[in-house]
């Protein structure tokens, strides 16, 4: 699975060819959708937000370290790391519990909407989750991902656990996803997102077997020298809720949430489509579903896991699904300070949007020593740039080619 | 002998009511399959996954529906660009994260094999690969009801537009009994699969061999 490996099956497409293809996958633009259905429903807004992780508690704090571009990455403190080859992770301080710390999240973001308790108690929740190291010491325990959704959502109040997520590193952005077609629908108005992962010897041990992680103790996304990804305490929420919901009860909108999308590349057990035509096709979707054009995008917060093979993947995809534009298509990871979450990755990524396109700065993409020629892409270098983008895409990729793309509007 | 116009046979705990809420959306069973089907139904082993019967399951399950409808890998390309996976399971993959937890709590370094089953999301890659389903993926760990969060899943998806079909898919593992033991006893995995898409498909291209009068 290295680059190189990984080059050799790439197939090169001319520009052209690039652009034919962005025409076949978003029709001419606006509701041209051949296989895909139109899906105008109520707006989808997001009215409060939470986040914790290694760069501290709350937006203030991911904001402020996102922009500061300082990785969080240090020795792991939390368990003995002798057998691991990498002993480097982005931990919050001191002993955090898992279910303390949702509640913390959900808190913030149920406070930032101003949800009274009524209605919270009429809100369900959408929690995404990694396996409970727990559950597997625990002969009585039923479930991998144990107890930890409904404990939450009694605690915070809300109407109970609608759906727990275990889709990999897409397993937040799934629920978002979801959360956002429900509302469109009109079958709920509002619903608690949440997503939680803190760094532990079994998947810190997995990873570091299956040689994903990093070994020069950075997190390099689109960079030349590369060498894989980091793990990181990740926590975060969103509260979504139709336009006439929010009206109702005279919330202030913090974005939209104007396009989602959802594919799969039929390719591999845990590598990424090379050609990245599988992450180009949710792309497509979400800018289908929010009646835009690809010229019309102003950010990207990539997956860029820092994986050589991942990121060149998600590189072609963005070359797929902007053509000629992608050139002024500014592009960073966040991950590149904070870590990968997991399964809470693609929430925290989707606050941090939010949060950088309020502010009207991109954050840069950490620990680039280089261009590789399969990235090449606008990539946010050195200090945030100042930019206030209409609107942004949040991109995450997952194992067994789970790929989604959420489309953030300005408010 | 033409079985085309058979009925799949729908997996045990299929309520009618949940039939009447697909049908009510213009949804069909196109095919369906479970296991174990039988008395001394086996699981066939699968190239890169180990130690736990968990994957296995889940492709088996996978295998057996997908024939029923598509006849032989992969699907038409129309279709499976089309068709998506939600995998739900009430218990997940116990056995591998025993033995992760394992390796870890005797200071052993993990088994490299394990990262590549280490989520749920590892075979559906595997099985999406080999029929071409390029819909989206969704796992999901409901406390109950694996079969009901699974076909709520797979609706919303459909009815949002980015799939016209999807592969649900219900696997349960057997818990192993004894600590330092990760083998599963016989006949505790089971599931149920189901091909869910509109009823304006094809039907079924092979004929299920459970399902009514040829």
């Amino acid at each position: 699975m290295t680059s190189q490996s990984h080059r050799a099956h790439q197939p090169r497409r001319t520009t052209a060819e690039r652009k034919s293809f962005a025409a076949v996958l978003l029709g001419d633009g606006r509701g041209a959708a051949t296989d895909h259905r139109d899906f105008p429903g109520e707006p989808v807004l997001i009215t409060g937000l939470g986040a914790a992780c290694a760069l501290g508690r709350g937006t203030d704090a991911l904001l402020a370290g996102i922009l500061g571009g300082e990785p969080a990455f240090g020795p792991v403190t939390r368990f003995d790391t002798t057998r691991c080859k990498v002993k480097v992770a982005a931990q919050l301080p001191g002993s955090p519990a898992l279910a303390d710390e949702l509640a913390a999240v959900i808190g913030e973001a149920c406070g930032m909407a101003g949800l009274s308790r009524q209605e919270r108690a009429s809100c369900a929740l959408l929690i995404a989750l990694h396996s409970d190291p727990a559950a597997a010491r625990d002969p009585g325990a039923g479930q991998v991902t144990g107890t930890t959704p409904a404990t939450v959502a009694g605690r915070c109040g809300l109407a109970g656990v609608l759906r727990t997520y275990s889709t990999a590193c897409v397993a937040s952005s799934t629920a978002a996803a979801d959360a956002a077609a429900m509302i469109a629908a009109g079958t709920v108005d509002r619903v608690v997102v949440a997503a939680g992962y803190l760094v532990e010897a079994d998947s810190h041990g997995l990873f570091d077997a299956g040689r994903a992680l990093s070994t020069d103790g950075w997190l390099r996304p689109f960079s030349a020298g590369r060498r894989g990804m980091l793990l990181g305490d990740g926590f975060a929420a969103a509260v979504l809720e139709s336009a006439s919901a929010a009206r109702g009860r005279q919330a202030t909108a913090l974005a939209t949430l104007a396009g989602w999308g959802r594919s799969g590349d039929a390719y591999d057990v845990c590598r990424p489509r090379p050609d990245g035509t599988g992450l180009a096709k949710a792309i497509g979707y979400a800018l289908r579903r929010a009646g835009l054009r690809p010229g019309e995008v102003g950010y990207v917060n990539a997956s860029g896991s820092g994986t050589p093979h991942g990121d060149s993947a998600e590189a072609a995809a963005l070359h797929l699904a902007f053509g000629p534009t992608v050139t002024q298509l500014p592009v960073s990871s966040t991950k590149s300070v904070h870590g990968h979450a997991l399964e809470a990755s693609a929430l925290l990524e989707l606050v941090a949007t939010v949060l950088v396109m309020r502010r009207g700065r991109l954050p840069s993409n950490a620990g680039f020593l280089g261009p590789d020629e399969d990235c090449q892409l606008d990539l946010v270098l050195g200090a945030p740039r100042w930019r206030q983008p209409r609107y942004a895409l949040s991109l995450n990729a997952a194992f067994g080619g789970a790929n989604t793309a959420l489309l953030v509007g300005a408010r | 002998m033409s079985r085309a116009s058979a009925p799949p046979v729908l997996p045990a705990g299929l309520a009618r009511a949940e039939i009447g809420e697909l049908e009510g959306a213009g949804l069909a069973v196109l095919a369906a399959a479970d296991f174990p089907a039988a008395a001394g139904d086996v699981l066939p082993d699968i190239v890169r996954f180990v130690v736990s019967s968990f994957s296995p399951l889940v492709a088996e399950l996978a295998e057996r529906c997908l024939t029923r409808y598509f006849a032989a890998r992969p699907a038409d390309p129309g279709r499976g660009e089309r068709t998506g996976v939600v995998l739900a399971s009430t218990s997940g993959d116990f056995a591998t994260a025993m033995a992760v937890a394992e390796a870890v709590d005797a200071g052993r370094r993990v088994p490299p094999m394990l990262f590549y089953q280490s989520n749920p999301n590892a075979v559906v890659g595997y099985l999406t690969a080999r029929w071409g389903l390029a819909g989206p993926v969704v796992c999901t760990s409901p406390p109950r009801d694996a079969l009901g969060d699974a076909l709520r899943a797979a609706r919303l998806l459909i009815q949002d537009g980015d799939a016209a079909a999807i592969l649900v898919i219900v696997a349960e593992q057997g818990r192993p009994a004894p600590p330092g033991g990760t083998q599963l006893a016989a006949g505790q995995d089971h599931g149920a699969a189901m091909l869910i898409g509109p009823g304006s498909w094809p039907p079924a291209r092979s004929p299920d061999p459970a399902g009514g009068a040829a």
